[in-house]
């Protein structure tokens, strides 16, 4: 970030506007992504009972009516807007949980399985195929009439179908890294393979990494919707977004608002990281070198 | 307690309508009409004895008929029978059957007919199917002459009269199920009523024709056209869009749309069905009565039924309708009455904040509301409720039948007979399917006084003294009855919402 360190600059606004933070998706990003980090990390404050208090007197109120219900109310009298941002909760640590997991386990076995290759790639790359063969859907209904139905058995169900887009995105840098002069010369010195593996590829693997971490965190997002949509995700009381969605199916003719907040939640959430994620493959790999 | 949705004018319209039809059926003619018809399950297994599901009856009561009739209004009159007496103190019921009837296929309707269909039931085939059981007080059927027979009873069995109408005693061809084997009858059935089966395709939907032999009547319509759509919304999409003409299991959230929708009628009428909340009374906080008795006190259903399920409910104090034999008015629900609610717990000993898990299958899109509101109520009284959502088929086939729920627990039943022996027998006598916790002398004693008397009276009596008793010991929280709820499009008429939900399409006319 040598441009910005410079102590010439004019003023804030014009380094700003020269940086490479002046585009569209950085700006948009950022704004969506910390807007919403910040009302779920603020959602007890700002909503103590969180979204599950029950008024039937006030059930289906319509949005922009009052202040007590801004967004409307849903069939059960409930806040539109406290299960909204309460629901984000779910959707964000669901989404973080389930990427951040499916990280560590997949760039862990692609850095072992691309460094060492070997059995142990074969091993692990074809079970990836396998993996990858399996739509995660039915996976998660199979799983779920055994197990019965959870947010916390969503999570692991994504890590473990998840690991494998990592794993063979890492496992491709690093047959190419650990050919480079630099691995050669760190090996040459005799340094122990993990430290190599962890202080000299990983560091240079991780661009394409952070790129697919922020589109996963995105795309879990949706997928947690979907399966909370087909009841097989967070529990009826707890408020999400897909489950949101799902109960408010049937009154879409008569109380859009149920469907629709939620709806734009999702898509803006969704929006947010995706712009993210953009803007970094843009900043990490402008040349497409990893695609 | 009746619903009036359906306005008079239309009513009229109805009538006017269907009499000019007369006069262009044949114009019509050569314009083949089918009506479609859009229902939540497929009932598997179209023979009759092979199941005991409400999605058989809306399809079967157009393809079969019993010795009974049981229409729309509930009274039992002569169906392939024309009428019968009981003979020889009550172990003997002789019934003279109606002359000139056939099957689909051709085959005659005679008194072999009859005895084959109860040989069938009451022996090893019917042992494979849920219905025998239904029909053990019969010993077997006798042929009197080719257009009498006579039932030879074990024991005197009250509803028999009724449980003729329906189900596993629709009357079956003998020598076409001879012919192609049960497994082809199964797919592809053969009765005497005024539709045939066409083509019935599992999951996707079962087709109907008009059948030309039918003895009372002609169909209006060429065929019908009945669809199996699970998802609620689906069903509902389809209804509004004019994708089909009649629609089965309105779910609650839907009344307010079909209600604003002018081309859709909502038409509602009491309904066999009742939704309680059973409690586990063997294990957890509620094997205590104290317990059971406070949540029963912490659920206001009256605002359930009013606010919640637009007033298309009606409120019951055991698991039967008003409609129900057996049903007494003078017991009453117990009253909404938090504080005496926390009061009970207290003196149980439970602390507030102690939690308690409701089961309820995953896809009852009413009782996912109605649970909630439960769970808001309970939560008044310092009980905290989880909700814990089940696929269907495991939470009846495992987490019911091997006592694995929590300490309530989602149960939905609609005895179509209308008489509380069904329901009390499978809620309350011990080992049944449906019961894993409650093993109670008395209850078993009272059901079996029940079944073995025609006296109305010692049965109404008997039955009364079962619902008191679950009631006194609140071995279940009774919530509603529902309203049947048919949602039908502007172009058709004639149609007659059965309670039973055995919905026949013999008169409907399109426009």
């Amino acid at each position: 970030m040598s441009d910005v360190n410079s102590s010439k600059s004019p003023n804030l606004l014009t380094r700003f506007f020269y940086s490479r933070y002046a585009s569209f998706e950085f700006i948009a990003g950022v704004v969506l992504t910390a807007s919403l980090a910040l009302l779920v990390l603020l959602s007890g404050v700002l909503f103590p009972e969180g979204g599950t208090k029950v008024d039937l007197l006030a059930r289906l109120t319509g949005p922009f009516l009052s202040w007590e219900h801004p967004l409307g109310t849903d069939p059960l009298g409930r806040d539109i807007l406290e299960r909204i941002v309460h629901g984000g909760r779910i959707s964000l640590v669901v989404g973080l949980l389930s990427a951040l997991g499916s990280v560590v386990v997949g760039t862990v076995i692609g850095l072992f399985a691309g460094y060492y290759r070997g059995f142990l790639d074969s091993f692990v790359m074809r079970f990836a195929d396998i993996q990858l063969a399996l739509p995660f859907i039915l996976l998660a209904i199979t799983v779920i009439a055994i197990v019965g139905p959870g947010v916390d058995r969503i999570i692991v169900l994504m890590i473990v179908s998840q690991w494998v887009q990592y794993a063979r995105l890492v496992r491709g840098s690093v047959l190419s890294l650990r050919e480079r002069e630099f691995v050669q010369a760190a090996r040459s010195y005799g340094l122990p393979n993990r430290k190599i593996i962890f202080r000299h590829i990983l560091p240079n693997a991780m661009g394409p990494l952070i790129i697919l971490l922020t589109l996963n965190v995105a795309n879990n997002i949706l997928l947690e919707s979907s399966l909370t949509f087909l009841g097989l995700g967070a529990d009826p009381q707890t408020p999400s977004w897909g489950g949101m969605l799902s109960e408010g199916r049937s009154y879409i003719q008569t109380a859009w608002w149920i469907t629709v907040f939620p709806g734009i939640a999702i898509m803006l959430t969704v929006l947010g990281l995706n712009l993210l994620g953009d803007w970094l493959r843009d900043e990490l790999d402008p040349l497409g070198q990893t695609r | 307690m009746t619903y009036l949705i359906l306005s008079p004018k239309r009513l009229v319209q109805a009538a006017m309508i269907a009499s000019s039809l007369a006069v262009a059926a044949p114009v019509l003619a050569d314009d083949a009409s089918t009506l479609t018809v859009a229902q939540r399950r497929d009932p598997q297994n179209l023979d009759p004895i092979d199941t005991f599901r409400l999605s058989w009856g809306s399809i079967a009561s157009n393809v079969f008929e019993g010795l009974v009739f049981r229409g729309e209004d509930l009274e039992l009159k002569p169906g392939l029978a024309t009428g019968w007496e009981f003979l020889d103190n009550d172990t003997r019921i002789r019934f003279s059957l109606r002359n000139g009837v056939q099957f689909h296929n051709g085959e005659p309707f005679n008194a072999a007919a009859v005895k084959y269909t109860f040989d069938r039931l009451l022996g090893d085939e019917g042992a494979k199917g849920p219905q025998r059981s239904n029909y053990t007080s019969i010993v077997g059927v006798e042929v009197v002459d080719d257009l009498t027979v006579d039932f030879l009873m074990e024991s005197p069995d009250p509803v028999l009269i009724t449980k003729l109408a329906g189900y596993g005693a629709m009357i079956v061809p003998p020598k076409y199920i001879e012919e192609v084997g049960e497994e082809a009858f199964d797919m592809k059935p053969v009765g005497t009523g005024p539709f045939v089966v066409a083509e019935y395709t599992p999951t996707v939907g079962v087709k109907l024709e008009k059948s030309d032999t039918y003895w009372d009547g002609e169909a209006k319509i060429d065929a019908v056209d009945i669809r199996f759509i699970a998802e609620d919304a689906t069903r509902m999409a389809e209804l509004m869009s004019g994708g089909v003409d009649i629609a089965l299991d309105i779910p609650t959230p839907s009344v307010e749309t079909i209600k604003q929708n002018a081309k859709v009628d909502l038409v509602a009428v009491d309904g066999p069905t009742v939704i309680l909340t059973r409690f586990n009374t063997a294990n957890g906080i509620t094997s205590d009565e104290r317990v059971r008795r406070a949540i029963s006190m912490a659920v206001d259903t009256k605002t359930i039924i009013e606010a919640l399920l637009g007033g298309l409910a009606s409120p019951i104090s055991s698991a039967q309708g008003a409609k129900s034999f057996g049903n007494d008015p003078a017991l009453a629900p117990y009253p909404y009455d938090p504080e005496a609610a926390k009061a009970l717990l207290k003196e149980a000993g439970i602390a507030p904040g102690t939690e308690l898990t409701l089961d309820m299958p995953n896809n009852d899109e009413t009782f996912r509301e109605v649970g909630q509101v439960i769970a808001a109520f309970l939560e008044q009284v310092g009980l905290k409720a989880n909700i814990r959502t089940h696929e269907r088929s495991v939470y009846f086939n495992d987490i019911i039948s091997n006592g694995k729920t929590g300490e309530m627990f989602y149960f939905g039943w609609g005895g179509w007979t209308f008489d509380f022996d069904n329901t009390a027998y499978l809620l309350y006598h011990t080992g049944e399917r449906n019961n894993p916790y409650i093993d109670d002398a008395k209850l078993n004693e009272l059901l079996q006084k029940e079944r073995s008397t025609y006296d109305t009276e010692v049965r109404r009596a008997a039955l009364q003294d079962v619902a008191a008793h679950a009631h006194k010991q609140v071995l279940d929280l009774p919530l509603y009855n529902e309203a049947t709820l048919y949602g039908v499009s502007k172009t058709v008429n004639g149609f007659v919402p059965a309670p039973d939900k055995r919905a026949r399409y013999l008169n409907v006319t399109l426009d």
